[in-house]
């Protein structure tokens, strides 16, 4: 919505720039023709200088021939008339000009024209100088204003001004809240389909096109989401059940080799064989329940139990849970604690927490079965609890770390670390969290999970 | 009945090779009165014929699921009822609905696992007595001799009294006896409290019990400490 505002502000800004920009062009055209009309008669001769050139000497006028040439540039005539109107001296007069003039003659002339003659007058030392111009070849107009007229000029040059920036911006707010409108409606679509909602805009209107790619945009992604969906609940429901249908064999599988194994009535060896079996399909069945809790996670359709928890007793649990189970025999597991960490507090799912710990404990221990030291640290790094798995047995090499940490399916790849890291993974980022796997020197790897904080108030 | 293998079971499974497996595996562990069925008709039939004392049953049966009909048969008797199930699903409407299931057991288990909970179900059902007095046995160590039931300590110097507290710390830590029991479940088996508020008494608390059960308090042999983790108490003479 802000980003359509800022258009339209944008778009009256650039509307009255315009009429700006235009009245400034204006004054520049006319400043240009002003210009242009100087460059057009470029030697003006002006009349003063003529009559101070033309003098009385001895009884005749006279005229100095660069004065005269300089006066043919501009005038075509000239007379000089006495107090009583009569021509005392003249240069090219035509003959249509009366050699006699009344006071009212004069009068006419001095504002207007001589026989159609522009002309200008002077007041010489002897009397009235006339100049003449060709017939048509200037136009004369009296311009006269009363004096408050002129001293309120700036003031309603100013208001003109004014009006004009005015009148601009409110027609461009009148046309532009059209066009405000219908982006808007726009924007609001687009915003929508960014969150994934379906978008219906009115099809008509200045952005109608516009629309009606917008609204199949939205149909096209919901119907791709309804696909995908489908496809998902697909997969999910598939490996549910597939994992459903081993259950049951896998029970008697189970049952029947167990019981086997503490049949003191078999030899030795088969109740050892019988115990193999049923190791193995224990393996079997942790490797349906990692597969159903991955796709699960996958999918988002594992209820998630959030409830405030203590992440250091969490640990503390998970870690003293497999040291009593004598999982790693060979193995040293130390738990580590910052001081002041008790009280951390975190939102989260206390049964997924600990199955993500651990499975990074036991993937250690399991990937370095002659035994190793692993340390599992917690500590507060300002808004995020860490906790740091980490061992030195033979860790994983860059390039198998690479491939965990950029997995993004839950398909395994053919490795041999399985679904365990890929569920910590999806474990920890279902809770906003981070994981990184790092390379520990000499030997050995560490995962850190980094967790978001209740901050306590 | 004196004995929880006098009890009647009822075993509803749909699958006849999961039926006779159980009933194989209870039958070997001693149970007598075992009765299978197939399907929920057949189950309903069995289950106001024999009356029996608990049932084994499977969640999705052919026609019918397990929790409807336990909401029948818990309107006919109070027997309890251990499930069986083969969902990841199904262990979240078990915990989350307060269906009043007694127990229940995802496939594939092992036999083991199968007849420790029964045991616990019907112990705590039919036997709750039983199960009392087997909480609370004497133990010893080398010259030191536990009776938890009268929360006394005897050595060669003398008898010691327990007080609550070190007796409810002292149960939990035999009842996991060469486990280790992290400090936070020692708090809140004494406390009911968090570990951060009670840090310090519970090392306090956990001196005071050396010094009565302890040869030599400063080098303990029986109650240790687990660096960074909790406590435990370690000893093979048990009795």
């Amino acid at each position: 919505m802000k980003s359509t505002l800022r258009i339209f502000i944008r778009y009256i800004v650039s509307a009255v720039g315009i009429v700006i920009i235009l009245l400034v062009l204006n004054l520049f055209v006319l400043l240009g023709w002003l210009i242009q009309s100087k460059v057009e008669n470029p030697v003006y001769y002006s009349i003063r200088d003529f009559s101070d050139s033309l003098a009385l000497d001895q009884g005749e006028f006279s005229i100095s021939e660069s004065s005269l040439q300089k006066f043919h540039k501009v005038y075509q005539w000239a007379m000089l008339l006495d107090e009583t109107g009569k021509i005392i001296w003249s240069e090219s007069l035509p003959p249509d000009v009366p050699h006699e003039y009344s006071l009212s003659d004069v009068a006419s002339f001095t504002r207007w024209y001589l026989n159609d003659y522009p002309v200008r007058v002077w007041q010489h030392p002897n009397g009235l100088l006339v100049l003449g111009s060709a017939k048509d070849s200037t136009w004369k107009h009296e311009i006269e204003f009363s004096e408050s007229i002129v001293s309120k000029m700036p003031a309603w040059i100013s208001f003109g001004l004014t009006l004009n920036g005015i009148a601009a911006l409110l027609l461009s707010l009148l046309f532009g809240l059209g066009l405000f409108r219908s982006i808007r409606t726009m924007a609001t679509g687009i915003e929508n389909l960014s969150e994934n909602k379906p978008v219906t805009l009115p099809e008509s209107g200045l952005l109608g096109e516009l629309a009606i790619k917008i609204n199949q945009t939205s149909r096209q992604l919901t119907k791709q989401e309804k696909a995908l969906k489908k496809r998902d609940n697909a997969r999910s429901a598939w490996i549910a059940g597939i994992s459903h249908d081993i259950r049951t064999p896998l029970s008697l599988v189970m049952g029947y080799a167990s019981q086997l194994e503490g049949d003191p009535n078999l030899p030795l060896s088969e109740q050892e064989q019988a115990g193999v079996i049923r190791l193995q399909s224990e393996k079997i069945k942790d490797l349906i329940n990692n597969l159903n809790l991955a796709s699960k996670l996958e999918y988002d359709m594992q209820p998630f139990e959030e409830k405030t928890l203590y992440p250091a007793e969490l640990v503390r649990g998970v870690v003293t849970d497999i040291i009593n189970s004598r999982i790693g025999e060979h193995h040293s597991i130390e738990f580590i604690a910052e001081d002041k960490i008790e009280k951390l507090k975190l939102v989260g799912d206390e049964d997924l927490l600990r199955r993500a710990i651990a499975n990074l404990v036991l993937n250690s221990i399991q990937h370095n079965a002659d035994g190793c030291d692993i340390s599992v640290e917690i500590k507060k790094e300002s808004a995020t609890c860490s906790i740091i798995v980490s061992d030195n047995g033979v860790g994983l090499t860059q390039e198998k770390l690479d491939g965990v940490a950029s997995q993004r399916d839950f398909i395994p790849d053919n490795q041999s670390h399985g679904l365990g890291l890929v569920i910590v993974k999806q474990i920890i980022q279902a809770h906003n969290g981070t994981v990184e796997f790092k390379a520990n020197s000499p030997s050995g790897c560490s995962v850190i999970l980094k967790l978001p904080i209740l901050l306590s108030r | 009945m004196n004995d929880i293998h006098e009890c009647r079971l009822l075993i509803i499974d749909d699958e006849p090779e999961l039926q006779k497996m159980v009933k194989n595996i209870l039958q070997n562990e001693g149970y007598q009165n075992l009765t299978t069925a197939g399907n929920c008709k057949q189950a309903r039939q069995f289950f106001s014929q024999m009356k029996p004392d608990c049932v084994i049953l499977d969640v999705m049966l052919a026609d019918g699921d397990g929790f409807t009909l336990m909401r029948e048969f818990r309107t006919m008797s109070a027997a309890p009822v251990l499930f069986l199930s083969a969902r990841d699903e199904d262990e979240n409407r078990l915990l989350g609905l307060g269906l009043g299931a007694d127990d229940y057991i995802t496939k594939p288990f092992l036999p083991r696992e199968l007849i420790l909970r029964l045991q616990a179900i019907l112990n705590r059902a039919y036997f709750p007595a039983v199960l009392k007095k087997a909480a609370q046995p004497v133990f010893h160590f080398t010259d030191t001799e536990i009776d938890l039931s009268s929360g006394v300590i005897r050595k060669r110097d003398g008898e010691y009294t327990l007080t609550a507290k070190e007796f409810l710390l002292l149960e939990k830590l035999l009842e996991n006896m060469g486990k280790i029991v992290t400090s936070d479940n020692l708090c809140h088996a004494v406390w009911g409290e968090n570990l951060f508020r009670y840090e310090n008494t519970l090392m306090v608390h956990i001196r005071h019990l050396r010094e009565k059960i302890e040869p030599d308090p400063s080098h303990p042999q029986f109650l240790l400490t687990v660096r960074g983790l909790g406590y435990k108490i370690i000893g093979d003479q048990t009795q």
